[in-house]
């Protein structure tokens, strides 16, 4: 029994376990490196075979660019004479002028800046927060800033028509800019100043008829001042670089968005006509590449003109682009308006709405609402396919960069120009992706 | 300058030579042949970019997704570098900065004293058929529709009974053994001829010119990148809850991405992937700007430039990839709506 006793005691007698291992630590900057480089030896096998491969490429990359490289010389000789395996950045400085202007004069190159700027200052609005009638400001930007840049960047003698609306685009956005000063000062904008002064003739629309009259007035007051300037003409021949390839892709996203949603409303028509048309100009558009469309436009469209009229080349192709671009917002907007749950047309046409109302005052706000980040993404893939223009023979930025390595002093010189157009097309399309990813973000939140 | 519309310039001899084509071609034949040059290299380019570009495209989407933050964080770089750059760009840097100042076919880089690669082109040995290769052939296909339907047999077995029959070994060994079989009897009729340097170009074997190759590597790439983030994508929109349950059921890693990971994630995937091959096929057109004869440079470009029929020339060029998209995307479609879940 005794026995039995001293077993038991024995099997119950506490035996410590070792001590557990401390526990990593996943915080802190030493607790991040071994949680996401050294977890375990595969992981860290992995990292250091990771960096060293990095390195092999890395390190004759950045000697080649920055380390060996040539910043300033006078011919492509004497940079190689400098230094043999090293980019030869000095090539790319005497091209800037052309890779960002074309053949565009020199002393006229003011005028590209302007109209940039004009276009920049016109869109910047939309991003401040006082600012009224947002969508008016947009809308009118895209109807008749095209004017305005048209009438910077050609210059020449111009009809009166257009002259008077360029005027009125520039008045339009000294207003707008005058209305932003004066909402920040005094927080009242210049139309409901005049307010009362307007009651007087009629009852309604007071703020709008204020808002005429003195769009009126400044515009005359505007052709007035320049009634005696002429800018010089410069042809279209002449633009290029990057001013050519922003004009592309503007033009075509700006006239993408009417087209491609005119195109998608034609699709989910119940007018069979209308509805073929439109399926038929989609799938046609979109399954053939842009380039046989480029191509379709410069040699078949002549055929279509009498023989006397001389079409442009930028005319031609931007035809062509706008009619592709337009195809793929089609699908795009038909996504949007797909996205729009049944309740609301429901809803529309219990309110007594019809067909155009329903689509301008309840859909389609909606759907484009939902598609910004899309068409962000369509924007940025139509920037990088303006080079396509190249081949056809149009001088944008591409071919820019090409003709550096037939210049006599720069011959040869082939990698570095392609570089750093490169490097600006990642900086200009890494932008807006990232825009659009947090646009994204941004609407999904929004819901 | 009014030219009649008609086809019948089709059969005029065409005059000029092509650079590179897999089909046989000479100068004296007309221009409807050089329609088919066109689209045979047309569709050569873009059937290599697809599948290298799809099975690369996995492999960066896979390793964006790795815990292994620095070889996530490279494969997102690479994403990011190579979607942002036009491939225009993308294309004319290879062509002019890579391949064409590769060494000449002398000093050619060698792999293996079988493939080479030089100023010209990419040099790789192909196989020669003789006469009675015809039966080593028609058995090896014989082995395939046999293992074929072997295996949607055992499929409607296992339904039936729940069991599964061995079918993979069995086949492979069948089709192997047949094949080496008819292939010794009728006294090895199939044999790789290797490219040997005479002079100063090389014999034998075949070639891809530079152009193409500059076209395939860029697009291949181009792509991968595009493809990547589609299958990240894809295998991110599989709830975790998945691999959480295939893992209490006792899966092994490789079971769950065989069994619940891949199945899932491929009816995420598959329609955009569909798109993008399509679009590869349309953008394998830009190696026209590289000078590679496929189907718009030969025929938009030099036959347009020599026959003057503007409408004709580009109707038949749309027509083909009016063709071929219609027709991939019918095929595919079909075959995605066959693996996507039925609802309802």
């Amino acid at each position: 029994m005794a026995k039995q006793q001293t077993q038991q005691n024995e099997l119950l007698k506490f035996v410590p376990r070792p001590n557990r291992p401390p526990i990593t630590i996943t915080y802190g900057p030493v607790g991040w490196l071994k949680k996401n480089l050294f977890g375990n030896i595969w992981n860290t096998l992995l990292t250091v075979a990771v960096f060293s491969l990095l390195f092999l490429l890395l390190k004759p990359f950045l000697e080649w660019t920055v380390l060996k490289a040539v910043w300033s010389a006078s011919t492509r000789r004497e940079c190689l004479e400098i230094s043999p395996d090293g980019a030869c950045w000095a090539g790319i400085f005497p091209w800037v002028n052309n890779l960002l202007y074309g053949l565009y004069p020199d002393n006229l190159q003011w005028r590209v800046n302007l109209g940039f700027a004009i276009g920049l200052l016109w869109f910047l609005p939309l991003a401040l927060k006082k600012v009224h009638q947002k969508m008016v400001i947009a809308l009118m930007g895209v109807i008749l800033f095209p004017f305005l840049a048209n009438y910077l960047f050609l210059g020449g003698d111009r009809s009166i028509f257009h002259y008077t609306i360029a005027c009125s685009a520039f008045a339009y956005l000294l207003i707008v800019y005058v209305n932003i000063v004066l909402m920040y000062l005094c927080g009242k904008r210049l139309e409901q100043y005049l307010e009362p002064f307007m009651a007087r003739f009629s009852q309604k629309n007071t703020t709008f008829l204020a808002h005429v009259t003195i769009w009126l007035l400044v515009t005359v007051l505007i052709a007035f001042i320049f009634r005696n300037q002429t800018l010089e003409h410069v042809p279209v021949d002449a633009w290029g670089g990057l001013f050519l390839t922003l004009i592309i892709s503007g033009v075509s996203i700006v006239m993408a968005l009417p087209i491609g949603i005119i195109l998608a409303l034609g699709r989910r028509s119940e007018m069979v006509i209308i509805k073929w048309f439109s399926i038929c100009t989609i799938e046609l558009v979109r399954s053939v590449p842009m380039i046989t469309v480029l191509f379709m436009s410069v040699t078949m469209l002549p055929l279509f003109f009498p023989n006397t009229m001389e079409l442009n080349k930028l005319a031609q192709v931007l035809v062509a682009v706008c009619l592709f671009a337009g195809a793929y917002m089609a699908e795009t907007v038909r996504g949007g308006l797909q996205a729009i749950p049944r309740g609301q047309y429901d809803a529309a046409k219990s309110m007594g709405l019809s067909y155009w109302p329903t689509m301008i005052l309840i859909i389609l706000p909606q759907a484009l609402r939902a598609m910004i980040p899309n068409i962000v993404t369509s924007f940025i893939s139509l920037f990088k396919d303006t080079t396509l223009v190249s081949i056809i023979g149009l001088f944008d930025i591409m071919l820019m960069a090409r003709n550096i390595a037939i210049d006599k002093n720069w011959l040869g010189l082939h990698a570095e120009p392609l570089v750093a157009i490169s490097i600006l097309f990642f900086v200009f399309c890494y932008t807006m992706s990232q825009y659009s990813q947090r646009l994204e973000k941004k609407l999904d939140t929004g819901r | 300058m009014e030219l009649p519309f008609g086809f019948g310039f089709i059969s005029s001899t065409a005059g000029f030579d092509i650079g590179w084509s897999i089909i046989p071609y000479d100068p004296t034949m007309s221009y409807g042949r050089v329609y088919l040059v066109g689209i045979v290299n047309t569709l050569i380019l873009s059937a290599l970019i697809i599948l290298f570009s799809t099975i690369l495209g996995f492999v960066v989407g896979i390793i964006r997704l790795s815990r292994n933050y620095l070889l996530a964080q490279c494969a997102r770089w690479y994403v990011e570098f190579i979607r942002n750059i036009p491939l225009l760009i993308q294309i004319v840097f290879w062509f002019i900065v890579v391949f064409s100042t590769l060494p000449a076919p002398k000093k050619s880089y060698n792999f293996l004293d079988i493939f080479f690669l030089n100023n010209r082109g990419f040099y790789f040995p192909a196989p020669v058929f003789e006469p009675n290769s015809s039966w080593t052939v028609i058995v090896t296909l014989l082995a395939c529709i046999c293992s074929f339907i072997l295996s949607r047999k055992s499929r409607t077995y296992r339904k039936r009974r729940g069991k599964r029959l061995p079918i993979l070994y069995p086949s492979l060994l069948a089709l192997l053994s047949f094949t080496a079989i008819v292939f010794i009897a009728t006294g090895t009729p199939i044999h790789w001829a290797v490219p040997t340097l005479q002079g100063f170009n090389f014999q034998d074997g075949f070639f891809f010119p530079i152009a193409f190759s500059a076209a395939f590597v860029a697009m291949t790439i181009y792509r991968s990148a595009t493809i990547g983030e589609m299958v990240r994508a894809g295998i991110q929109s599989i709830d975790s809850g998945q691999i959480e349950a295939a893992a209490a059921i006792g899966f092994s890693p490789f079971k769950t991405l065989r069994l619940i990971i891949v199945p899932q994630a491929a009816r995420a995937i598959l329609p955009p992937l569909i798109n993008i091959w399509l679009t590869i096929v349309k953008e394998s057109s830009l190696a026209v700007a590289i000078g590679f004869p496929e189907l718009v440079s030969v025929f938009i470009q030099t036959s347009l430039n020599q026959t003057g029929r503007a409408i004709e020339i580009v109707m038949m060029v749309m027509g083909f990839y009016m063709c071929t998209s219609l027709s991939i995307s019918f095929v595919m479609n079909r075959y995605n709506k066959r693996i996507q879940i039925q609802e309802g």
